[in-house]
């Protein structure tokens, strides 16, 4: 299975192959994981934002386009999932308020004390709109081109160089005024 | 500030591992996600199926008219075999095994382990029978019809998979044996209680279907705790019971001997058993929607509702993809409310089960009543997979719940996806007991049979702990309760939890012990050990004996704990098998059947038909039938493992 690319596998998932369906989340666990984690940072929540990433690859596996690289779909996929999930988890919160007040003395993540310079800018990051998030998530974050983000962001490339201008604009402004 | 620097802030940034069991997790639940995509595929193409997405809506597969070909039809049968009730011996992660060579035999995969021939026979009879099949499938609407009506070669080809070690996506934790333990280096053995009886019904269930169990899933003392043992009951009503011992030759390995500790609850008030304050936690979630989960899971707890008094109380807390309240605390005088409540419970969503346990206890806080029995029952599959799911993080929270005198009855359901080790943690650290629902007459037994022991603790934190004499004991090993070992100094420290004892219930323990001086001895003599023992003399007085028994107990609403000790010597011996207690030998074939499941090398030449004539001679009165059962479920080991590969 090993030497499958990714398209071979969906193909083979898609006729019913399950040995290839797990092989393709084994492959793409580990990265969607980082990704999910570099949106909400949260150990725990990143882990379901994963789980729950490919449970939809699932529902929407027959619809993938072999246009589009396989990557560029998961992005997709994650980035739209991470953006439900931080809405839900507002509600989802509440109603673990009162089982957190059991445990108030539990850390409930992966929160650093001391606020390091990369924190506060994720932290800023995730002040800007979700359009200019998920730009800068894919391009700063993940390293990918402005052509490669537009095509998982299904907009133009000018879009994502707009956007990107625009967020670089506000992590400055943010950054000046706290320094 | 620049791009790069940006980027090379953002990659600075610390990614903590994601937890094996979150990934674990994540790739079981696609896996089953992934196999109900599946299934629906196969219904939707059934020309006179029905559509019914309960479970997932989305299912793109089912929306779109999709031609039948001659590799998705081979495809459609293959799953047919698959999702069988069979298909559970399907060895899901044998990936090892699976080869895909080219594009052709991507529709008849997966493939499971089959040898050559059998995989032969499996194309050969695949391929002339297609048309037929074909019509088969279009014709029925339930898959299970399908696979049952597959021809008599099918039958074949579905036994290999039956022959397997059933694996299946149950989370079971895992069981290392207890090791021998030398009486001269460490004499003093502690555990606790445990009477629970899941494991017990879940080898059932997979030997009804065929399939030999698989090892983590057989926990030795929960088997031989299914059973009721006749133990005497104390003479006087001050204590809640009386340790029962006896000493007798191993029907496995003459040159050893057994130990047998029992002990039997009894209810020192049985006229003024307290009101049952009771909230039911129902998981209604997706993974419940199959029959032998919510609709067994309704059916059972009618039957306990059917066999509560008056003026007991119940209150009903669903969970799925979040908790709620379905029906506020009533009074079984007001048995229609709470049974139709009970009906209206439909599956559909995720489970929230952390949600779920945090307000089912809000609620039992609530409508706590210090006269009362407090317990909190949570019926499940176990699979958590929405917000708190982290088995420790449950752990602690009900933990704290069980100082607040809140107990827990944990009632598993349905297999495929059953998370026994959660299930397990649970009941244990929460003053609870866990019982595994695999048929009614499961139910039966736990919830109306023996209702006074599920929900009646008369005595909790009980703990065993045995000294041996090194002067008539070499080696010992215990038989079991390798989740239960405390450690020695926990024995006299009432903070430490342990196992609950309900009316009724009875509880052995059994060690499998090597006298000084007999040939089975397993470790060496030390080179440089003393040779001079103590100053007992042997053969008077305490040399005499073989080792010194205590029990810890405490009343349900003590906090400190009560002493029981009971020397064990020659007048417990038995000197052969047959002259033994009847229940003592039953106990004994018990175990040898459960350490036979688990290929124990104690085991030596031992096998299931020596279990057979053990039990078969000890089976007694047998009210119920369940020893009976036994035999009979011996007899499909013994079918199961010569046909399979262990």
């Amino acid at each position: 299975m090993d030497d499958y690319s990714d398209i071979e596998l969906v193909n083979l998932a898609v006729k019913g192959n399950e040995q290839a369906f797990e092989e393709l989340i084994q492959r793409h666990y580990l990265s969607v994981y980082h990704f999910s984690f570099k949106w909400c940072r949260i150990k725990e929540d990143a882990e379901e934002i994963a789980q729950e990433v490919f449970i939809k690859l699932i529902r929407k596996l027959s619809s993938f386009k072999k246009k589009s690289s396989f990557k560029t779909w998961l992005f997709r996929i994650t980035i739209n999932t991470a953006k439900d999930y931080s809405r839900k988890s507002s509600t989802r919160r509440l109603f673990e308020s009162a089982y957190r007040n059991e445990h108030t003395n539990e850390n409930p993540g992966f929160l650093n004390e001391d606020n390091t310079e990369t924190e506060r800018l994720y932290d800023h990051i995730d002040k800007l709109p979700d359009k200019q998030k998920a730009a800068v998530m894919l391009v700063m974050a993940e390293g990918l081109s402005h052509r490669e983000a537009a095509k998982v962001l299904k907009c133009h490339e000018k879009t994502i160089s707009w956007r990107i201008h625009q967020a670089r604009n506000r992590l400055k402004a943010a950054f000046s005024q706290r320094i | 500030m620049e791009d790069k620097e940006i980027k090379s802030l953002l990659a600075e940034l610390k990614i903590p591992e994601p937890g094996k069991e979150a990934r674990d997790k994540a790739i079981r639940s696609a896996l089953v996600e992934y196999r109900l995509s599946q299934e629906k595929k196969i219904k939707g193409f059934s020309w006179i199926g029905r559509l019914t997405g309960k479970k997932h809506k989305g299912g793109l597969f089912m929306t779109r008219p999709i031609t039948i070909t001659a590799g998705i039809a081979t495809c459609i049968i293959t799953f047919a075999i698959i999702l069988s009730p069979q298909f559970t011996a399907y060895r899901a992660r044998s990936t090892k095994s699976i080869t895909v060579s080219s594009e052709k035999r991507e529709a008849e995969l997966p493939k499971t382990t089959l040898n050559p021939v059998e995989e032969k026979k499996m194309k050969i009879s695949s391929l002339p029978k297609m048309v037929e099949r074909k019509r088969q499938i279009a014709q029925s609407d339930s898959l299970y019809t399908t696979a049952h009506s597959l021809s008599e070669s099918d039958k074949v080809t579905r036994q290999s998979w039956e022959n397997q070690e059933y694996i299946g996506r149950d989370m079971f934790e895992k069981i290392t044996p207890n090791p021998i333990k030398l009486v001269k280096e460490e004499p003093v053995s502690t555990f606790s209680i445990d009477v629970d009886t899941s494991s017990y019904s879940f080898v059932r269930r997979a030997l009804n279907n065929g399939n030999l169990p698989q090892k983590n899933a057989v926990r030795v003392e929960e088997m031989i705790n299914y059973f009721d043992y006749d133990y005497p009951l104390p003479e006087d009503r001050t204590r809640p019971f009386k340790p029962s011992v006896a000493v007798f030759p191993t029907p496995w390995n003459q040159n050893t001997k057994l130990l047998l500790i029992g002990i039997k609850g009894y209810d020192i008030n049985p006229d003024s058993n307290p009101r049952s304050n009771l909230v039911f936690l129902i998981d209604v979630s997706g993974s419940m929607d199959s029959p032998d989960k919510l609709p067994l899971l309704k059916n059972s707890l009618r039957m306990l509702v059917n066999t509560l008094d008056p003026d007991d109380t119940v209150a009903i807390v669903v969970y799925a993809g979040a908790a709620g309240t379905v029906l506020e605390k009533t009074k079984i005088r007001e048995k229609g409310k709470i049974l139709a409540a009970l009906d209206r419970l439909k599956a559909g969503g995720s489970t929230a089960g952390g949600e779920g346990i945090s307000l089912a206890y809000s609620i039992a806080e609530a409508n706590m009543d210090p006269e009362a029995l407090n317990r909190v029952i949570l019926a499940t599959d176990g699979d958590f997979n929405v917000g708190i799911r982290d088995p420790q993080v449950l752990k602690n929270f009900v933990e704290r719940k069980r100082n607040k005198n809140i107990y827990l009855s944990v009632l598993g359901f349905g297999q495929g996806n059953y998370n026994d080790a959660l299930m397990q943690k649970l009941a244990q650290n929460g003053n609870g007991n866990a019982a595994y629902i695999d048929n009614l007459n499961e139910a039966r037994k736990v919830l109306v049979d023996e209702v006074q022991g599920t929900l009646f603790t008369i005595a909790k934190d009980v703990k065993i702990q045995v000294e041996f004499n090194p002067l008539k004991v070499a080696e010992y090993r215990l038989i079991g309760y390798e989740t239960r070992m405390l450690k020695r100094e926990d024995f006299n420290n009432d903070r430490v939890d342990a196992g609950d004892i309900g009316s009724g219930h009875s509880v052995t323990a059994l060690y499998e012990i090597t006298p000084t001086g007999s040939e089975a001895r397993l470790i060496d003599d030390l080179r440089y050990g003393s040779k001079k023992n103590s100053v007992i003399d042997k053969g008077k007085g305490k040399g005499s004996e073989y080792a010194f028994l205590k029990i810890r107990y405490k009343l349900p609403d003590e906090t400190s704990s009560k002493l029981i000790t009971t020397p064990i010597g020659s007048k417990h011996e038995y000197s052969t098998i047959s002259n033994s207690p009847g229940d003592s030998r039953f106990a004994a074939a018990v175990a040898a059947f459960g350490q036979l499941l688990r290929d124990d090398p104690h085991m030596g030449q031992y096998n299931y038909d020596d279990v057979i004539a053990l039990a078969r001679v000890s089976i007694g009165e047998d009210l119920f039938g369940y020893r009976t059962e036994f035999l009979n479920l011996v007899r499909l080991a013994k079918t199961a493992t010569a046909m399979g590969d262990r």
